[in-house]
C-alpha cells in the first residue's frame, strides 16, 4: 500500500521544494499625495456691492518637508487694512508631488469645513467671518472677511484649521467661528496660526 | 521486626506511552502478591497504599500495549517509578493505531483550555478566549481585536502555533490581532515559560498552541455544528466540522472545517461605538495518513477578517486626541449598523503544513515538518476622494518554516530531541499606498539548531535544553525618494534547566529557568513617522540590541478529593528590553502638533504569580477562584512601563442540577471579575489609569442526550448589570466605555 520509508522520504523532498525562496520585492518610492506643504491665503478687497476688486494679496505658510521631525513650518504675515472688507479664498497645496489640494476638498464640500478661531476671530472680534464659497455650502475655501474700524488692538492670531470628516449638522457647526469644532467629529488636516498685523 | 504497623507503605509511579511520552489515563496496575490494583489517572499517576514490606510482582496493562511486568522491593515509602508503554502495533502491526497529538513536553508551567470551558468561550477570538487562564490577560484595541499576554508579555514576545507552525503575522502592531479561528481548536494550550529552546526565537513570555483534535485513524465520523449569537453587536456566528476516517485504508482520516461570524456596532452602556463592526470567514481543511512506522499529515488554514476601528479614535493630531480625552467617550451617541467603513483592517493568512514522521525503530522516531504562511494586511484610513479605496498600509509577508527533528525515547530514563529550525521570511509593501511605509521590505533568514534531554526517574523529571540561533535580515525602504538599506546580523546562544517533582500523590511541584531571546523587530528598527490615526510620530533605532532574558517559573499543585489549587510564581529579568518612550517633544506642522515617542533599551524585571483553585462544597456545589499579580519594572530608570495589567482576580459558585458529578452538564454559575487600578503607572501617559471595576457574568450550561448525539445549550449574560467600565489594557480606553451588556446563546450538536 504504502512504502513508509519512501513516503517519508518524498515528503521531505516536498518540503524542501516548497521551501522555495520567496525574496522581498524591491522598495519603490510612494509619492506621500495627502501631505499639505503649502496654505496660501489671497485676499481681495470687495466694494460695497459686493464684487472684488483692485490688487490680490497672498500670505503664505510652507512646510515642505510635511509632517518631519527637525522641520518647523514658515508662516507669513498676514497684513490688513482696518475698516475695509475683503474676499478671502484659501489654496492648499501638495508641493512634493506639485498637486492642487483645493479641488480635492471642494470636490468633498460635504466632508470638509474651514474653522477661523484665534484672537483674530474669536472674543474681541477684530475680523468677522463669513462663508462665501460658489457651491453654497459652508466650506471656507471662499469667504468674506471685515475687518473692524477701530479694533481694541492691532495684533492678532488668525487660526485656521480644515476638519475633515465632520458631522456639518452638530449643532454649531455652522458657525465659522465654532470653537467647539472637535465634537462635530472627524479629524484634523490643516491647523495653522498666522500672525495678524492691522495697519 | 515483623511489626503490623508498617504496612503503611505504597507504591507510587506514572505510566506513560514510550513513543512520545504522553500520560496514559485508565492503565491497569494489579500487585499480585497483595492481590490489591489501581487505575492511573489523567496525569498517568498511580498509588497503591497499605502494602507491607516485602517483594510484589506488578504487571501494568493498558488496551493495545504491551504488558509491563516488574518485581518491586518495598522498604520504605519513597518508592516511585516511571513506567513506559509500548505500543504492541510496532511488531503486530497495527491491532489498534491511535492519531498523533505530541504532548507538550515541558517541566515550565502548562494549562489547557478544553472541554466546557472551551465551549463557554466559542465566539470570542483567541485573545478574549484565553482570558479565561489565570495570568492571561488581553492587550486589546477596542472590542473587537484583542492580543494574548502572558505573564505581561505581548505581541512579539509570545509565539503562537497554529497546529505546530508558528504563526508569523504583523505580530508588531498593537492593533494586529492573531490570525487564527478558534474553531479549529479542540485544545488551547499556554506554556508560561521562556520557550526559546523548543519553539525558536521570541517565545519570551511564553508560547499558545492552538490544536485541533486528531485526525482518526478508523471508520468513524464526527459532524459538530455551533450556532451562536450575541444581543450586544447582534453577532452571529456560525462554525461547523466535519471528521471522518477511512474504513478501505487503515490509518487514513481527514477533518474540514469552517466558520462564519457577523457583528455590528459594539454598544457600552450609554451609546454604540461607531464603526466597530467586524467580520470573519474561515476555513480548514487535513488530511493524514497513520501506519505503525509512518504519519503524514497536510494541514490548510485560511483566515480573513474586516474590522472596523472605532471612528472617533481616529484623530489628526495632538490637540484632536487631547480633546477627546478629555471627554473619555466619542463625541457623538452612534447607531446600530453591521456596515464596516474606513478606517478598518483586512486581514488574510493562509497557513499549509505538511508533517510527517517515520520511526527508524521503537527507540527512534525522524520527524518533518514544513509550513508556508501569506499573510496580507491592508489598513485603511480617512483619506480624500479615490484614496479612501486605497490602503495606507499595505504589506504582504511570506514565512516558510522548516523543521526537522529526532525523538528518541528508551524503556530507561532518558527521552529527548534534537533538531533543526529554519525560518525565511520575506516582507514587502504593496506600493501605491501613497504613504511612506511604516516598516522597510525585508527577508530574514533564521537558522537554529538545538538538543532537548529529559531524564524521568519516579517521581522525578529533570529536562535541560539548548540552542544556537543565527538570524539575518536585509531591508530596503525608500524615504523622501532616497533608498535606505540595511544588513542586519543577530547570534544568540539559548538554555533552559527544568524540573517536575511529584512530591506526594496530591502535590506536584515544577520548576523552570530558561534564557531566551529576540531579536529587535522592524518597526522597533526603522520606524520613521507619524503613525496614522494615533497623533504620534515613532522614531526606530537601528542599532538596538537583542533582548535576552532570564525567567524562573514555578508552579505548585494540589488535587486532593474537594479541592484543586494551582499557585504560578515566576520572575523574569529581561536586558535591553524594546519600549516606545515618549521624548516630551513635539512636531509643529501645518497640520498641528505631535507628540515624539522614540524606541529604547533598559533592563526591565517582571515578577507576579497567579492562582487558580476550585473547591467542591456539596455534589451539587462547587466554587472557584483565580487571579494574578503582576509586577513590572525598568531598573534602569526606577520607573513603571505602560501597558502592564493591573491585579485582577475572578471568582464564582457552580451550581450543578444533575443527580452527580457524571452525568449530562445541567449547571448554572454565577461569577464575578475584579479588577483593581493600575497604580504604577509610567511617568507619562496621555491619560491616567481608569478605576477599578467589578462585572457579573451569568451562565447556564446544559448537555443533552439525544440517541447518542450530543446537544449543548449555552445561555450566557455578560456585564450583568450592564456596568460603565474601562480597562487599562484597552488602548480604546482613552475614547469610550468598554462593551456593555451581551446575553449569548451558544448551540452546540454533535452527531
Amino acid at each position: 500500500m504504502f512504502n513508509s520509508k519512501k513516503s517519508f522520504l518524498y515528503a521531505i523532498v516536498f518540503a524542501a521544494f516548497g521551501f522555495t525562496a520567496c525574496e522581498s520585492n524591491d522598495p519603490e518610492p510612494e509619492n506621500d499625495g495627502e501631505v499639505i506643504t503649502d496654505v496660501i491665503l489671497s485676499f481681495q478687497e470687495l466694494n460695497l456691492s459686493g464684487t472684488p476688486t483692485g490688487a490680490i494679496t497672498t500670505f503664505k505658510a510652507s512646510d515642505p518637508q510635511g509632517i518631519e521631525v527637525g522641520s518647523t513650518p514658515t508662516i507669513d504675515n498676514v497684513t490688513l487694512t482696518k475698516g475695509k472688507t475683503y474676499q478671502m479664498k484659501i489654496e492648499v497645496r501638495n508641493s512634493i508631488e506639485n498637486e492642487d489640494i483645493t479641488s480635492e476638498i471642494l470636490a468633498e464640500a460635504d466632508e470638509h469645513q474651514f474653522y477661523f478661531l484665534g484672537t483674530a476671530f474669536v472674543g474681541s472680534s477684530v475680523l468677522t467671518y463669513t462663508y462665501a464659497d460658489s457651491s453654497g455650502d459652508l466650506l471656507g475655501v471662499v469667504g468674506k472677511v471685515v475687518v473692524a474700524k477701530s479694533p481694541g488692538f492691532n495684533n492678532a492670531n488668525m487660526r485656521i484649521v480644515l476638519r475633515h470628516d465632520l458631522d456639518k449638522n452638530f449643532p454649531g457647526a455652522s458657525n465659522p467661528n465654532f470653537e467647539n469644532f472637535i465634537q462635530a467629529g472627524g479629524e484634523t488636516d490643516l491647523d495653522i496660526t498666522f500672525p495678524l498685523i492691522l495697519n | 521486626m515483623v511489626n503490623a504497623q508498617t504496612c503503611n507503605l505504597s507504591i507510587r509511579g506514572k505510566v506513560i506511552h514510550l513513543e512520545n511520552n504522553e500520560p496514559i489515563e485508565a492503565a491497569y496496575i494489579w500487585v499480585v502478591e497483595a492481590a490489591q490494583g489501581a487505575v492511573t489517572d489523567q496525569t498517568g499517576n498511580f498509588n497503591i497504599k497499605n502494602l507491607c514490606p516485602g517483594t510484589y510482582a506488578i504487571t501494568i496493562q493498558y488496551l493495545g500495549h504491551r504488558e509491563i511486568k516488574d518485581t518491586i522491593n518495598l522498604r520504605d515509602n519513597s518508592f516511585n517509578k516511571t513506567y513506559r508503554l509500548e505500543e504492541e502495533s510496532f511488531n503486530l502491526s497495527g491491532v489498534e493505531i491511535h492519531g498523533h497529538r505530541d504532548a507538550v513536553q515541558t517541566t515550565t508551567a502548562v494549562t489547557a483550555l478544553y472541554g466546557d470551558a472551551l465551549m463557554e468561550a466559542r465566539g470570542e477570538n483567541l485573545g478574549e478566549s484565553l482570558k479565561r487562564i489565570a495570568g492571561v490577560t488581553t492587550f486589546s484595541t477596542g472590542n473587537t481585536i484583542s492580543k494574548p499576554v502572558i505573564h505581561g508579555m505581548h505581541s512579539n514576545r509570545i509565539m503562537i502555533l497554529n497546529n505546530g507552525i508558528r504563526l508569523e503575522g504583523q505580530q508588531w502592531g498593537a492593533e494586529h490581532a492573531p490570525e487564527i479561528d478558534p474553531f479549529l481548536a479542540d485544545e488551547i494550550t499556554v506554556i508560561k515559560g521562556a520557550e526559546t529552546v523548543r519553539y525558536g526565537p521570541e517565545a519570551m513570555g511564553g508560547v499558545i498552541l492552538v490544536n485541533p483534535a486528531p485526525l482518526f485513524t478508523k471508520k468513524q465520523s464526527l459532524t459538530e455544528l455551533n450556532l451562536l449569537g450575541g444581543s450586544n453587536s447582534q453577532m452571529g456566528n456560525i462554525a461547523l466540522s466535519h471528521s471522518g476516517g477511512s474504513g478501505k485504508i487503515k490509518g487514513l482520516g481527514y477533518r474540514i472545517q469552517g466558520s462564519a461570524k457577523r457583528a455590528g456596532n459594539v454598544k457600552s452602556p450609554d451609546y454604540y461605538q461607531n464603526n466597530t463592526g467586524m467580520s470573519e470567514l474561515n476555513f480548514s481543511g487535513s488530511i493524514g495518513y497513520s501506519s505503525p512506522k509512518l504519519g503524514i499529515e497536510t494541514y490548510y488554514s485560511f483566515f480573513n477578517t474586516s474590522i472596523g476601528i472605532l471612528r472617533d479614535a481616529h484623530t489628526g493630531n495632538l490637540s484632536d486626541l487631547e480633546n477627546i480625552i478629555q471627554i473619555g467617550r466619542p463625541f457623538t451617541d452612534g447607531s446600530f449598523t453591521y456596515s464596516i467603513d474606513n478606517p478598518k483592517q483586512v486581514v488574510s493568512h493562509h497557513l499549509a503544513k505538511l508533517k510527517s514522521h517515520y520511526h527508524l525503530n521503537e527507540n527512534w522516531k525522524l520527524n518533518a515538518q514544513y509550513g508556508f504562511q501569506l499573510n496580507l494586511r491592508e489598513e485603511y484610513d480617512r483619506r480624500r476622494g479615490d484614496l479612501n479605496d486605497k490602503p495606507s498600509l499595505d504589506l504582504q509577508l511570506y514565512t516558510n518554516t522548516l523543521d526537522l527533528f529526532l525523538d528518541h525515547t528508551h524503556s530507561n530514563e532518558f527521552s529527548g530531541t534534537w533538531g533543526v529550525n529554519l525560518i525565511q521570511q520575506a516582507n514587502s509593501n504593496i506600493p501605491g499606498t501613497g504613504i511612506t511605509p511604516l516598516i522597510p521590505n525585508y527577508d530574514m533568514f533564521n537558522l537554529g539548531f538545538y538538543l532537548l534531554e529529559k531524564y524521568s526517574k519516579g517521581p522525578v523529571e529533570l529536562e535541560v535544553g539548548l540552542r544556537f540561533d543565527s538570524r539575518s535580515v536585509q531591508t530596503a525602504r525608500y524615504i523622501n525618494n532616497e533608498l535606505q538599506q540595511a544588513d542586519l546580523n543577530y547570534q544568540n546562544f539559548t538554555a533552559f534547566i527544568g524540573g517536575l517533582f511529584q512530591l506526594s500523590p496530591t502535590l506536584s511541584l515544577s520548576s523552570n529557568l530558561g534564557s531566551a531571546w529576540r531579536p529587535p523587530n522592524v518597526n522597533e528598527l526603522f520606524s520613521q513617522g507619524l503613525h496614522h490615526g494615533a497623533a504620534a510620530i515613532e522614531i526606530g533605532d537601528p542599532n538596538l540590541n537583542s533582548e535576552k532574558s532570564f525567567k524562573w517559573v514555578n508552579e505548585l499543585e494540589y488535587d486532593f478529593k474537594k479541592l484543586n489549587l494551582t499557585v504560578t510564581g515566576y520572575a523574569n529579568q529581561i536586558q535591553n528590553y524594546i519600549y516606545l518612550n515618549p521624548t516630551g517633544e513635539n512636531v509643529v506642522s501645518l497640520r498641528g502638533t505631535f507628540n515624539v515617542y522614540e524606541y529604547l533599551q533598559a533592563t526591565a524585571f517582571f515578577y507576579g504569580f497567579d492562582f487558580a483553585g476550585s473547591y467542591q462544597f456539596t455534589d451539587n456545589l462547587s466554587g472557584y477562584a483565580k487571579g494574578s499579580i503582576i509586577r513590572a519594572k525598568n531598573t534602569d530608570d526606577n520607573n513603571y512601563f505602560p501597558f502592564i495589567p493591573s491585579d485582577r482576580m475572578d471568582w464564582g459558585i457552580a451550581y450543578n442540577f444533575g443527580k452527580s458529578a457524571s452525568s449530562q452538564t445541567n449547571k448554572l454559575t454565577l461569577s464575578n471579575i475584579l479588577v483593581s487600578k493600575q497604580k504604577r503607572e509610567p511617568d507619562f501617559d496621555i491619560a491616567a489609569a481608569p478605576p477599578a471595576y467589578a462585572l457579573f457574568n451569568l451562565a447556564y450550561q446544559r448537555g443533552i442526550d439525544l440517541k447518542g448525539n450530543k446537544l449543548n445549550l449555552g445561555l450566557q449574560v455578560q456585564n450583568l448589570f450592564n456596568t460603565s467600565y474601562k480597562e487599562y489594557m484597552n488602548r480604546f480606553r482613552y475614547f469610550t466605555d468598554d462593551v456593555g451588556r451581551n446575553i449569548l446563546l451558544k448551540i452546540n450538536y454533535k452527531f
